[in-house]
């Protein structure tokens, strides 16, 4: 920043005081020019959602065919009906996912502006120095906002710009506001991309404050599992998203010399971030000479589908609670097994007394003694210390006073199986469909094992026992037959690297872009699987061992660390944690999904020379037309993951999600009868060329595993592929194709444009098909393709759907 | 004695409560007729045929009387494995409803859109959901469901069966029979 030097007067004016906001004239150190939109509105991007949804038809599944949400309702809107106010089924629908998008992004935002704030106070401004080999820092807030942060005090303006966005978005879901679904959707991309400028945002300030991996593709292995909880200490967890308390439980536990006295185990992504301090560049010097590596000292207790699991195997004595993902009954749940509870954020209070001006110690004697079983303390400095001095004087009066063992009895469980009367009401409610019943009625005849193999599938809902008339804990009956997998739940993790590194962006940027490297696979998001956890594991490997790039984060990384090969060995321990090809990285928190997304800005930005400032629509373009992207939320749950998927589609990155995820109720559905939906410019001249769908879909939703690896096989492919590209992403598209459905895929052939595309081990087969099903001509002397593809190889094709990126108009 | 499918008429996940308008639970003879009668029928099968493999053969017997079949996921494999693709189609539900929803679609064959679509062996939720869209979004084609769930979302379902397969595999047997005679 320029200093600006110099005195003025204010004659003739008395009690005057001045308060100067911020000094806008700044030195300017950022070479390229402003792009045509900094800060975009509402309405900025328009044009570009209008194009995605153009080619990717909306798709909406209504939950709930009325709108209940003012006094005129409620509304039916089944079909083509309309409600008092006017609006249609598809504007309806349209809202509620602008809604849910809303409450993703703000979530994440605002556990960034807390950030923001606390580290403020804490550590003062720091500068954004993400090392040596990270010179394009914040991709996202460049790109967005048109500026290079150099000091954690330039988020403020972005933090402002997202609040006023936000606020401008919510006010349109009002009665009498927006009526058009696609201006809804528009307006719900616009919501998601600021989504990922809070994430941004938010994981940037803790891996600068806290001295996070930056890009560290050895980040250190770490341990996960609820039986990693060493039960000889005091156990507490720190459960949510925001890793202010936690982290000073962490410290407070360095600070005393306690670490032989509690083990701090995180639940969902308070584990990440909790694992990842101390582990950077060594600055700020208040963390790298204090607590040096201390995030290798906490471990991940799980992610959220083994939250009530935990406290039903008794593996607490104390819980801190933060932010975002806190199931909120975990009041009640605690309180039954004497686990006192700290709300350490405003934003999940629970009921509990404020005790933030309070003595430590008479909040500490008051959870201790049972008086009260939790409390509010707001101050992240003061909950850690009581979450600590708790979790230690707690552990041994809990089993005092405490009326039974956590687990049942071995005749307890008895009873509780031969009370079923197998009316499967608690199979009415399983969401992923688990036989109850069965389960139970093989328990009490004394075969515990379908309890077993079902315990990963079980997302702990609870909903089983609350639709059970004879009231059977189910989730405890769980519990006792799994109890030594619970103690024995012990697994390895790499922590959270943070972004991608220019240097591996260089590395990987042409072979991402020729399609050589056959596409980047980012599997994110949480626990409620279709199917149970070992799906996330599969997913990933298989993954990895076809070559592609995956990245992973939140608790869908922490569930794929449940599962070894037969060397004993976690994925984290099988494979190298860089941005490569046959890699896997453990990118981090749900904040860190942002690096994922970034890192596509990157490869424009770093391998392709584009201009990122301000260039939203640019970055997208880019991406869309040239990086074999794909996003997977298996587990999905959250309106998070609702944004989070929504900003990829923005950013021109196609995600598949699980059955379940038509809770979202909206997707993006390619239509390949259409050709003229698959029309595209050529840059180079300005011509527009009909291209095969690629990628085909924005938003899929898949079945089961099998479908989902093969879509995600498919859309990698790109408009730019090369031959060999081409040839590669082929291979893997029938190659998995064959493994899980015994054929090759129907649309094989619509990816290819020249017989050097197809794969060598069904050349020959390929070509007879393409003759005689396909109608191709085929040259059998030169083993060519005469006639027959959608495009024809064009190695300088650079195709785009921007028209201020041609570069001579025809 | 024909199996009674109207019984247990209620959501099969009981909060799946879209609204005024919810499916009618019928009998396997009017279900059989309806299918009988339509004129571009199609049969959409989902991944829950491998846990009840039986399920295979009662598709490949309704397609053998005509009506052809869309695979959705992997499903397509058991059909391989049972040797019959005559006339099965592979295609995940989600892209087939997304078609469907479009009266300018011209079906799987190309021949045109199809009048009547009959889901059976889909996870509950997800086949829900897309019953939900062709009910706001194309309401020209019959929603029916011989699954084992009552379908809220469907025109015509049987209710629920998903706790006696014996019964379920009959009431099939009969829409089967229906269909052939």
């Amino acid at each position: 920043m320029e200093k600006m030097e110099g005195s003025f007067a204010v004659e003739d004016m008395q009690n005057v005081q001045i308060n100067i906001g911020a000094i806008v004239k700044e030195v300017e150190e950022w070479d390229q020019p402003m792009g045509p939109f900094p800060y975009p509105s509402i309405a900025t991007l328009r044009d570009w959602d209008f194009k995605i949804m153009q080619r990717y038809k909306i798709m909406y599944s209504p939950i709930c065919d009325r709108c209940t949400l003012c006094t005129y309702g409620p509304c039916d809107l089944t079909g083509d009906k309309r409600g008092a106010c006017g609006i249609d089924q598809a504007a309806q629908q349209g809202r509620i996912v602008l809604i849910a998008c809303l409450m993703g992004a703000t979530a994440h935002c605002a556990h960034g502006r807390h950030l923001y704030h606390w580290c403020l106070e804490k550590f003062g401004d720091l500068p954004i120095n993400m090392g040596d080999e990270i010179l394009v820092d914040a991709p996202i807030t460049r790109t967005i906002a048109g500026i290079k942060p150099k000091t954690l005090k330039d988020f403020g303006p972005v933090l402002s710009y997202f609040e006023e966005q936000v606020s401008q978005l919510l006010a349109c879901t009002h009665t009498g506001q927006e009526g058009n679904y696609m201006d809804f959707e528009s307006k719900a991309l616009h919501a998601s991309m600021l989504d990922h400028l809070g994430m941004e945002v938010s994981d940037i300030i803790q891996m600068i404050a806290y001295d996070m991996p930056r890009g560290d593709e050895n980040a250190p292995i770490v341990e996960c599992g609820m039986g990693t909880l060493d039960k000889s200490k005091a156990i507490l967890i720190t459960y949510g998203h925001n890793l202010a308390a936690s982290s000073e439980a962490m410290f407070y536990t360095e600070d005393n010399n306690l670490w032989d006295k509690v083990d701090i185990g995180g639940v969902c992504c308070t584990a990440h971030d909790n694992t990842r301090i101390g582990e950077g560049l060594g600055y700020p010097k208040e963390i790298s000479e204090k607590y040096k590596d201390i995030g290798t000292k906490a471990k991940v207790a799980g992610a959220i589908g083994w939250w009530r699991k935990m406290v039903r195997g008794d593996v607490m004595d104390c819980v801190m609670v933060d932010e975002q993902c806190v199931w909120t009954d975990a009041l009640a749940e605690c309180s039954k097994l004497k686990v006192p509870i700290i709300a350490t954020s405003e934003k999940i209070m629970l009921g509990l007394p404020d005790r933030t001006n309070d003595p430590v110690e008479e909040i500490v004697d008051d959870l201790v003694s049972f008086r009260m079983p939790g409390v509010a303390v707001l101050d992240p400095a003061k909950a850690g210390e009581v979450g600590v001095r708790t979790a230690i004087a707690v552990k041994p009066r809990r089993s005092e006073i405490r009326e039974a063992d956590p687990f049942l009895s071995e005749e307890d469980f008895k009873k509780y199986a031969e009370s079923c009367t197998y009316c499967h009401s608690c199979q009415f409610v399983c969401p992923p469909h688990i036989k109850i019943g069965d389960v139970v009625r093989a328990a009490a005849e004394g075969n515990y094992e379908p309890l077993s193999t079902t315990y990963e599938v079980c997302v702990g809902c609870r909903r089983c026992e609350q639709a059970c008339p004879q009231d059977i804990p189910i989730l405890s009956l769980y519990a006792f037959a799994n109890r030594d997998y619970i103690r024995n739940q012990k697994f390895k993790m790499r922590a959270g690297r943070g972004p991608v590194k220019d240097t591996e962006i260089r590395r990987v940027g042409a072979p991402i872009v020729l399609g050589t490297i056959p596409g980047i696979i980012a599997l994110v998001g949480c626990g409620n699987y279709p199917n149970g956890t070992k799906e996330a594991y599969d997913m990933a490997k298989e993954f990895v061992d076809r070559g592609f790039i995956v990245a992973a984060s939140g608790c869908m990384a922490m569930d794929m660390s449940l599962y070894t090969d037969e060397e004993g060995k976690t994925i984290w321990e099988q494979y190298p944690g860089a941005v490569d090809g046959r890699n896997i990285c453990n990118m981090g928190s749900c904040v860190a999904n942002a690096h994922i997304s970034g890192a596509t800005i990157k490869i424009a930005t770093i391998f392709a020379g584009r201009n990122e400032r301000a260039n939203f629509d640019d970055m997208a373009d880019y991406t869309l037309s040239k990086i074999g992207a794909c996003g997977v939320a298996w587990g999905a749950y959250s309106q998070k993951a609702a944004s989070i998927a929504t900003g990829c589609n923005r950013m021109g990155i196609p995600v598949v999600v699980q059955p379940h995820s038509v809770m979202y109720r909206r997707s993006y559905v390619g239509r390949t009868d259409k050709k003229e939906d698959w029309e595209i410019i050529d840059a180079r001249d300005g011509s527009k060329v009909y291209c095969e769908p690629a990628p085909e879909h924005m938003l899929y939703i898949a079945e089961t595993k099998e479908e989902a690896m093969l879509m995600m096989a498919k859309l990698c492919f790109r408009p730019s592929d090369n031959s060999q590209g081409r040839m590669i992403k082929l291979t893997h598209y029938c190659d998995i194709s064959m493994k899980y459905f015994g054929c090759m895929p129907p649309d094989w052939h619509v990816y290819v444009r020249h017989a050097s595309d197809l794969p060598l081990k069904w050349k020959e087969d390929m070509m007879k098909e393409l003759e005689a099903k396909h109608g191709w001509e085929i040259d059998w002397k030169r083993k060519a393709i005469v006639s027959g593809p959608i495009r024809k190889m064009d190695v300088s094709f650079d195709p785009t759907n921007i028209e201020r990126k041609i570069r001579v108009k025809k | 004695m024909a199996v009674d499918t109207t019984k247990n008429a209620v959501p099969f996940e009981m909060a799946q409560i879209p609204g005024p308008e919810m499916a009618k639970a019928y009998n396997t003879a009017v279900i059989g007729a309806i299918l009988k009668k339509a004129k571009r029928p199609l049969l959409v099968v989902g991944a829950e045929l491998f846990e009840d493999p039986v399920m295979f053969d009662k598709a490949i017997e309704i397609g053998k009387t005509g009506v052809p079949i869309a695979a959705t996921a992997h499903t397509i494999k058991g059909f391989i494995e049972r040797g019959y693709t005559e006339n099965v189609h592979m295609i995940g539900l989600h892209p087939l409803t997304s078609y469907l929803r479009f009266k300018d679609w011209q079906g799987l064959d190309g021949k045109g859109q199809y009048d009547v679509v009959i889901f059976t062996g889909i996870f509950y939720k997800f086949a829900s959901a897309m019953f939900s869209t062709l009910k706001n979004f194309n309401r020209d084609i019959k929603r029916v469901s011989i699954d084992r769930y009552y379908h809220v979302n469907a025109d015509m379902t049987f209710g629920n069966l998903a706790f006696n397969p014996d019964q379920y595999h009959e009431a099939v047997d009969e829409v089967i029979a229906k269909l052939k005679a």
